[in-house]
Protein backbone atom coordinates (compact mmCIF):
# COMPACT_ATOMS: atom_id res chain seq x y z
CA UNK A 1 0.00 0.00 0.00
CA UNK A 2 0.90 3.71 -0.81
CA UNK A 3 2.75 5.40 1.73
CA UNK A 4 -0.02 8.70 2.18
CA UNK A 5 2.51 10.96 2.90
CA UNK A 6 4.14 9.99 -0.95
CA UNK A 7 1.37 10.83 -2.84
CA UNK A 8 0.98 14.36 -4.79
CA UNK A 9 -0.46 16.80 -2.97
CA UNK A 10 -3.96 17.58 -4.35
CA UNK A 11 -6.84 19.80 -4.04
CA UNK A 12 -7.30 19.14 -0.56
CA UNK A 13 -3.94 19.40 0.78
CA UNK A 14 -3.86 22.94 -0.87
CA UNK A 15 -7.10 23.78 0.41
CA UNK A 16 -5.16 22.89 4.18
CA UNK A 17 -2.99 25.00 3.29
CA UNK A 18 -4.52 27.60 1.76
CA UNK A 19 -6.41 28.04 5.32
CA UNK A 20 -3.41 27.39 7.38
CA UNK A 21 -1.77 30.62 6.02
CA UNK A 22 -5.02 32.33 6.63
CA UNK A 23 -5.33 31.52 10.18
CA UNK A 24 -1.51 32.08 10.82
CA UNK A 25 -1.66 35.24 9.13
CA UNK A 26 -4.22 35.99 11.29
CA UNK A 27 -2.69 34.61 14.49
CA UNK A 28 0.73 36.00 13.78
CA UNK A 29 0.14 39.10 11.02
CA UNK A 30 3.11 41.18 10.19
CA UNK A 31 3.50 44.47 11.14
CA UNK A 32 1.07 46.51 8.93
CA UNK A 33 3.51 48.81 7.68
CA UNK A 34 5.82 45.88 6.56
CA UNK A 35 5.07 45.70 2.75
CA UNK A 36 5.06 49.83 2.65
CA UNK A 37 8.00 50.07 4.69
CA UNK A 38 10.36 47.39 1.90
CA UNK A 39 8.81 49.46 -0.82
CA UNK A 40 9.80 52.58 0.15
CA UNK A 41 13.22 51.25 1.56
CA UNK A 42 14.35 49.94 -1.58
CA UNK A 43 12.88 51.89 -4.32
CA UNK A 44 16.71 53.62 -4.48
CA UNK A 45 18.29 55.65 -7.55
CA UNK A 46 21.22 53.20 -7.28
CA UNK A 47 21.49 49.58 -6.68
CA UNK A 48 24.90 49.72 -5.72
CA UNK A 49 24.90 49.88 -1.73
CA UNK A 50 26.68 48.45 1.39
CA UNK A 51 23.49 47.39 3.74
CA UNK A 52 23.91 48.43 7.54
CA UNK A 53 21.79 46.14 9.90
CA UNK A 54 19.92 47.74 12.36
CA UNK A 55 21.42 46.18 15.54
CA UNK A 56 20.49 48.64 18.92
CA UNK A 57 17.33 50.68 20.04
CA UNK A 58 17.62 52.07 22.98
CA UNK A 59 14.38 54.61 24.14
CA UNK A 60 15.06 56.68 27.33
CA UNK A 61 11.71 58.71 28.78
CA UNK A 62 8.66 57.68 28.20
CA UNK A 63 6.10 60.02 26.79
CA UNK A 64 4.71 61.79 29.47
CA UNK A 65 6.63 65.13 28.46
CA UNK A 66 7.30 64.50 24.98
CA UNK A 67 10.91 66.57 25.23
CA UNK A 68 12.32 63.72 27.55
CA UNK A 69 12.46 61.41 25.51
CA UNK A 70 15.28 60.39 23.09
CA UNK A 71 15.42 57.34 21.31
CA UNK A 72 19.28 56.20 20.14
CA UNK A 73 19.47 53.57 17.17
CA UNK A 74 22.59 51.92 15.59
CA UNK A 75 22.84 50.91 11.73
CA UNK A 76 25.69 48.60 11.65
CA UNK A 77 27.72 47.83 8.12
CA UNK A 78 30.82 46.16 7.42
CA UNK A 79 32.75 49.70 6.14
CA UNK A 80 30.74 51.92 8.76
CA UNK A 81 28.87 52.47 11.76
CA UNK A 82 25.69 54.99 11.86
CA UNK A 83 24.46 56.02 14.94
CA UNK A 84 21.62 58.43 15.68
CA UNK A 85 19.53 60.19 18.48
CA UNK A 86 16.68 61.23 17.86
CA UNK A 87 14.43 63.97 20.11
CA UNK A 88 11.44 64.96 20.60
CA UNK A 89 10.91 69.37 19.59
CA UNK A 90 8.76 71.02 21.45
CA UNK A 91 6.92 72.18 18.01
CA UNK A 92 6.05 68.34 17.31
CA UNK A 93 8.78 67.44 14.82
CA UNK A 94 12.28 66.28 15.87
CA UNK A 95 15.84 66.19 16.01
CA UNK A 96 18.17 64.06 14.46
CA UNK A 97 21.57 64.27 15.91
CA UNK A 98 23.60 61.57 13.96
CA UNK A 99 27.44 60.54 14.09
CA UNK A 100 29.59 58.33 11.54
CA UNK A 101 31.81 56.03 12.89
CA UNK A 102 34.81 56.03 11.79
CA UNK A 103 34.41 59.44 11.35
CA UNK A 104 34.20 61.30 7.80
CA UNK A 105 33.09 64.21 6.51
CA UNK A 106 31.10 62.69 4.20
CA UNK A 107 27.33 63.80 2.78
CA UNK A 108 24.78 61.89 4.64
CA UNK A 109 20.59 61.81 3.16
CA UNK A 110 17.93 61.65 5.07
CA UNK A 111 15.04 59.85 2.35
CA UNK A 112 11.39 60.31 3.74
CA UNK A 113 8.44 59.08 1.23
CA UNK A 114 7.44 61.04 -1.59
CA UNK A 115 6.39 64.00 -2.08
CA UNK A 116 8.84 64.75 0.78
CA UNK A 117 12.03 66.09 -0.71
CA UNK A 118 15.31 63.98 0.68
CA UNK A 119 17.36 65.89 3.10
CA UNK A 120 20.70 66.36 3.22
CA UNK A 121 23.62 67.10 5.07
CA UNK A 122 27.76 66.76 5.43
CA UNK A 123 29.03 65.37 8.20
CA UNK A 124 31.66 67.13 10.16
CA UNK A 125 35.65 66.11 10.26
CA UNK A 126 34.13 64.38 13.46
CA UNK A 127 31.07 62.40 11.57
CA UNK A 128 28.64 64.23 13.07
CA UNK A 129 25.61 65.28 11.59
CA UNK A 130 22.33 66.54 12.28
CA UNK A 131 19.05 66.95 10.81
CA UNK A 132 16.43 70.15 12.22
CA UNK A 133 12.80 69.61 12.27
CA UNK A 134 11.97 66.44 10.70
CA UNK A 135 8.95 65.03 10.76
CA UNK A 136 7.27 61.61 12.40
CA UNK A 137 7.14 59.46 9.97
CA UNK A 138 9.47 56.51 7.74
CA UNK A 139 12.42 57.71 6.96
CA UNK A 140 16.19 55.92 5.95
CA UNK A 141 19.54 56.88 5.87
CA UNK A 142 22.21 57.24 3.10
CA UNK A 143 25.58 57.92 3.75
CA UNK A 144 27.53 59.11 0.20
CA UNK A 145 31.30 58.88 0.30
CA UNK A 146 32.87 61.54 -1.81
CA UNK A 147 34.07 61.15 -5.44
CA UNK A 148 37.43 60.81 -4.98
CA UNK A 149 36.89 58.43 -2.29
CA UNK A 150 36.85 54.75 -2.67
CA UNK A 151 34.64 53.67 0.13
CA UNK A 152 30.89 52.41 -0.29
CA UNK A 153 27.93 54.08 -0.46
CA UNK A 154 26.02 52.97 2.85
CA UNK A 155 22.05 52.48 3.20
CA UNK A 156 19.86 51.54 6.16
CA UNK A 157 16.96 50.12 6.73
CA UNK A 158 14.24 52.64 6.90
CA UNK A 159 13.08 53.23 10.65
CA UNK A 160 10.09 54.84 12.23
CA UNK A 161 10.96 58.40 13.49
CA UNK B 1 -19.78 28.79 2.16
CA UNK B 2 -16.37 27.35 2.57
CA UNK B 3 -17.33 24.48 -0.73
CA UNK B 4 -17.88 28.02 -3.21
CA UNK B 5 -14.71 29.89 -2.25
CA UNK B 6 -12.29 25.94 -2.64
CA UNK B 7 -13.95 25.06 -6.24
CA UNK B 8 -13.82 28.86 -7.34
CA UNK B 9 -10.29 28.55 -6.58
CA UNK B 10 -9.59 25.17 -8.06
CA UNK B 11 -10.79 26.94 -11.23
CA UNK B 12 -8.57 29.56 -11.34
CA UNK B 13 -5.60 28.05 -10.38
CA UNK B 14 -3.64 26.38 -13.53
CA UNK B 15 -3.88 30.12 -15.22
CA UNK B 16 -2.93 31.91 -12.18
CA UNK B 17 0.01 30.00 -11.60
CA UNK B 18 1.27 30.71 -15.27
CA UNK B 19 0.19 34.62 -15.07
CA UNK B 20 1.50 34.85 -11.55
CA UNK B 21 5.25 33.62 -12.72
CA UNK B 22 5.25 35.58 -15.69
CA UNK B 23 4.22 38.71 -13.76
CA UNK B 24 6.76 38.24 -11.36
CA UNK B 25 9.21 38.07 -13.82
CA UNK B 26 8.26 40.89 -15.98
CA UNK B 27 8.75 43.13 -12.51
CA UNK B 28 11.99 41.65 -12.27
CA UNK B 29 13.10 42.92 -15.42
CA UNK B 30 11.52 46.41 -15.02
CA UNK B 31 13.72 46.07 -11.82
CA UNK B 32 16.83 45.37 -12.85
CA UNK B 33 16.34 48.14 -15.20
CA UNK B 34 16.75 50.87 -12.95
CA UNK B 35 12.93 50.53 -11.63
CA UNK B 36 12.67 49.28 -8.45
CA UNK B 37 9.32 50.43 -7.59
CA UNK B 38 8.63 47.52 -9.84
CA UNK B 39 9.15 45.50 -6.72
CA UNK B 40 6.34 46.40 -4.87
CA UNK B 41 3.89 43.61 -6.30
CA UNK B 42 6.92 40.94 -5.71
CA UNK B 43 7.17 42.62 -1.83
CA UNK B 44 3.67 41.62 -1.09
CA UNK B 45 3.72 38.17 -2.77
CA UNK B 46 6.58 37.46 -0.92
CA UNK B 47 6.39 39.24 2.25
CA UNK B 48 4.23 36.77 4.07
CA UNK B 49 6.86 33.64 3.40
CA UNK B 50 9.58 35.82 4.34
CA UNK B 51 8.01 36.96 7.28
CA UNK B 52 7.06 33.77 8.29
CA UNK B 53 10.92 32.32 7.75
CA UNK B 54 11.84 34.75 10.26
CA UNK B 55 10.09 33.99 12.87
CA UNK B 56 10.43 30.36 12.26
CA UNK B 57 14.01 31.19 13.73
CA UNK B 58 12.59 32.25 16.72
CA UNK B 59 12.90 36.61 15.97
CA UNK B 60 10.61 38.61 17.80
CA UNK B 61 7.81 40.14 15.38
CA UNK B 62 9.86 43.71 15.22
CA UNK B 63 13.28 41.79 14.47
CA UNK B 64 11.84 39.43 12.02
CA UNK B 65 10.53 43.05 10.32
CA UNK B 66 14.17 44.72 9.85
CA UNK B 67 15.32 40.67 8.75
CA UNK B 68 13.14 41.02 6.06
CA UNK B 69 13.44 44.66 5.38
CA UNK B 70 17.44 43.83 5.28
CA UNK B 71 17.09 40.95 3.09
CA UNK B 72 15.55 42.58 0.15
CA UNK B 73 18.05 45.44 0.53
CA UNK B 74 20.43 42.76 -0.21
CA UNK B 75 18.59 41.69 -2.75
CA UNK B 76 19.06 45.15 -4.69
CA UNK B 77 22.67 44.35 -5.25
CA UNK B 78 22.34 41.20 -6.62
CA UNK B 79 19.45 41.72 -8.85
CA UNK B 80 21.64 41.22 -11.66
CA UNK B 81 22.90 37.94 -10.71
CA UNK B 82 19.15 36.66 -10.60
CA UNK B 83 18.00 35.52 -13.46
CA UNK B 84 13.94 34.19 -12.48
CA UNK B 85 11.17 34.42 -10.30
CA UNK B 86 11.48 30.82 -9.00
CA UNK B 87 15.40 32.18 -8.49
CA UNK B 88 14.48 35.43 -6.69
CA UNK B 89 11.87 33.29 -4.22
CA UNK B 90 14.68 31.06 -3.16
CA UNK B 91 17.60 33.63 -3.02
CA UNK B 92 15.15 35.70 -0.99
CA UNK B 93 14.68 32.99 1.47
CA UNK B 94 18.12 31.94 1.85
CA UNK B 95 18.80 35.18 2.65
CA UNK B 96 16.23 35.73 5.16
CA UNK B 97 17.82 33.05 7.19
CA UNK B 98 21.22 33.99 7.18
CA UNK B 99 19.86 37.54 8.42
CA UNK B 100 17.67 35.62 11.31
CA UNK B 101 20.99 33.95 12.33
CA UNK B 102 22.74 37.04 12.56
CA UNK B 103 20.25 39.18 14.09
CA UNK B 104 20.01 35.90 16.79
CA UNK B 105 23.45 35.67 17.53
CA UNK B 106 23.43 39.25 18.13
CA UNK B 107 20.54 39.61 20.41
CA UNK B 108 22.18 36.75 22.35
CA UNK B 109 25.32 38.39 22.60
CA UNK B 110 23.15 41.54 23.56
CA UNK B 111 21.52 40.03 26.59
CA UNK B 112 22.47 40.32 29.94
CA UNK B 113 22.78 37.14 31.30
CA UNK B 114 23.80 35.24 28.44
CA UNK B 115 19.93 35.80 26.40
CA UNK B 116 17.37 33.50 29.58
CA UNK B 117 15.09 36.73 28.52
CA UNK B 118 15.24 36.24 24.62
CA UNK B 119 12.28 34.59 22.55
CA UNK B 120 9.19 34.46 24.86
CA UNK B 121 6.71 34.71 21.86
CA UNK B 122 7.73 32.49 18.95
CA UNK B 123 4.63 30.76 18.66
CA UNK B 124 1.28 31.57 19.76
CA UNK B 125 -0.84 29.77 22.70
CA UNK B 126 -2.80 27.34 21.36
CA UNK B 127 -5.82 28.06 23.61
CA UNK B 128 -5.97 32.70 23.04
CA UNK B 129 -5.18 31.26 19.49
CA UNK B 130 -8.15 29.38 18.71
CA UNK B 131 -10.57 31.62 20.41
CA UNK B 132 -9.53 34.50 18.17
CA UNK B 133 -10.81 32.70 15.19
CA UNK B 134 -14.65 32.96 14.43
CA UNK B 135 -14.72 30.80 11.79
CA UNK B 136 -15.46 27.19 12.68
CA UNK B 137 -13.39 25.21 10.36
CA UNK B 138 -10.57 28.05 11.10
CA UNK B 139 -10.73 26.41 14.37
CA UNK B 140 -10.90 22.32 13.79
CA UNK B 141 -7.93 23.31 11.53
CA UNK B 142 -5.68 25.13 14.32
CA UNK B 143 -7.04 22.51 17.21
CA UNK B 144 -5.73 19.79 14.89
CA UNK B 145 -2.55 22.09 13.97
CA UNK B 146 -1.49 22.13 17.42
CA UNK B 147 -1.33 18.52 18.28
CA UNK B 148 1.67 18.11 15.51
CA UNK B 149 5.12 17.60 16.71
CA UNK B 150 6.83 21.32 16.54
CA UNK B 151 9.08 20.54 14.16
CA UNK B 152 5.94 19.95 11.99
CA UNK B 153 4.29 22.90 12.82
CA UNK B 154 7.29 25.21 11.78
CA UNK B 155 7.45 23.33 8.56
CA UNK B 156 3.55 23.82 7.68
CA UNK B 157 3.42 27.27 8.59
CA UNK B 158 6.29 28.50 6.32
CA UNK B 159 4.89 25.55 3.52
CA UNK B 160 1.87 27.19 4.21
CA UNK B 161 2.77 30.73 2.58
CA UNK B 162 4.75 28.93 -0.16
CA UNK B 163 2.95 29.77 -3.85
CA UNK B 164 3.05 26.38 -5.11
CA UNK B 165 5.39 26.78 -8.10
CA UNK B 166 7.83 28.02 -5.65
CA UNK B 167 7.80 24.41 -3.37
CA UNK B 168 10.84 23.03 -5.01
CA UNK B 169 12.94 26.31 -5.03
CA UNK B 170 12.23 26.67 -1.15
CA UNK B 171 12.57 23.39 0.07
CA UNK B 172 16.20 23.61 -1.18
CA UNK B 173 16.65 26.90 0.57
CA UNK B 174 15.20 26.02 3.60
CA UNK B 175 17.24 22.96 3.52
CA UNK B 176 14.66 20.16 3.67
CA UNK B 177 14.72 17.05 3.26
CA UNK B 178 13.10 16.14 -0.41
CA UNK B 179 9.17 15.45 0.45
CA UNK B 180 8.76 17.38 2.82
CA UNK B 181 7.39 19.86 0.98
CA UNK B 182 5.81 19.40 -2.47
CA UNK B 183 5.47 17.61 -4.89
CA UNK B 184 3.97 15.20 -2.23
CA UNK B 185 2.76 15.58 0.81
CA UNK B 186 5.10 14.59 3.06
CA UNK B 187 4.61 13.33 6.81
CA UNK B 188 3.71 16.41 8.29
CA UNK B 189 0.81 17.52 5.82
CA UNK B 190 -0.68 13.61 5.24
CA UNK B 191 -0.14 13.58 8.98
CA UNK B 192 -2.61 16.88 9.18
CA UNK B 193 -4.64 15.94 6.48
CA UNK B 194 -5.54 12.60 8.59
CA UNK B 195 -6.63 14.20 11.31
CA UNK B 196 -8.69 16.53 9.49
CA UNK B 197 -10.47 14.26 7.42
CA UNK B 198 -11.57 12.18 10.46
CA UNK B 199 -13.21 15.54 11.94
CA UNK B 200 -17.18 16.17 11.00
CA UNK B 201 -15.98 19.97 11.93
CA UNK B 202 -13.48 20.08 8.98
CA UNK B 203 -14.74 17.90 6.54
CA UNK B 204 -19.29 18.51 6.50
Amino acid sequence: MTDPADLPLDDEDQAILDRLAGVDTLLDPPPADLDERVSFAIALDSLDAEVARHTEQITVGSGARSSERTQTITFDADSRAVMITIVDQADGLLRVDGWLAPAAAMRVELRLPEPAPSWTVTADSAGRFAFDGVPHGIAQLLVHPPEDDISPRVVTPAFTL
Amino acid sequence: MAAVTLSSGEAGTGQARGDRTARMGACLERARNGETAALSEVVRELNPLLWHVARGEGLTAEESADVVQTSWLELLRRLHDIRSPLALTSWLVTATRREAWRARERSRRQAPGGGEQLEAIPDPDPGPGELLLSDERDQTLWRHFQRLPERCRVLLRMVAHVARPDYSAVAEALGMPIGSIGPTRGRCLAKLRAMLLADPGWSR
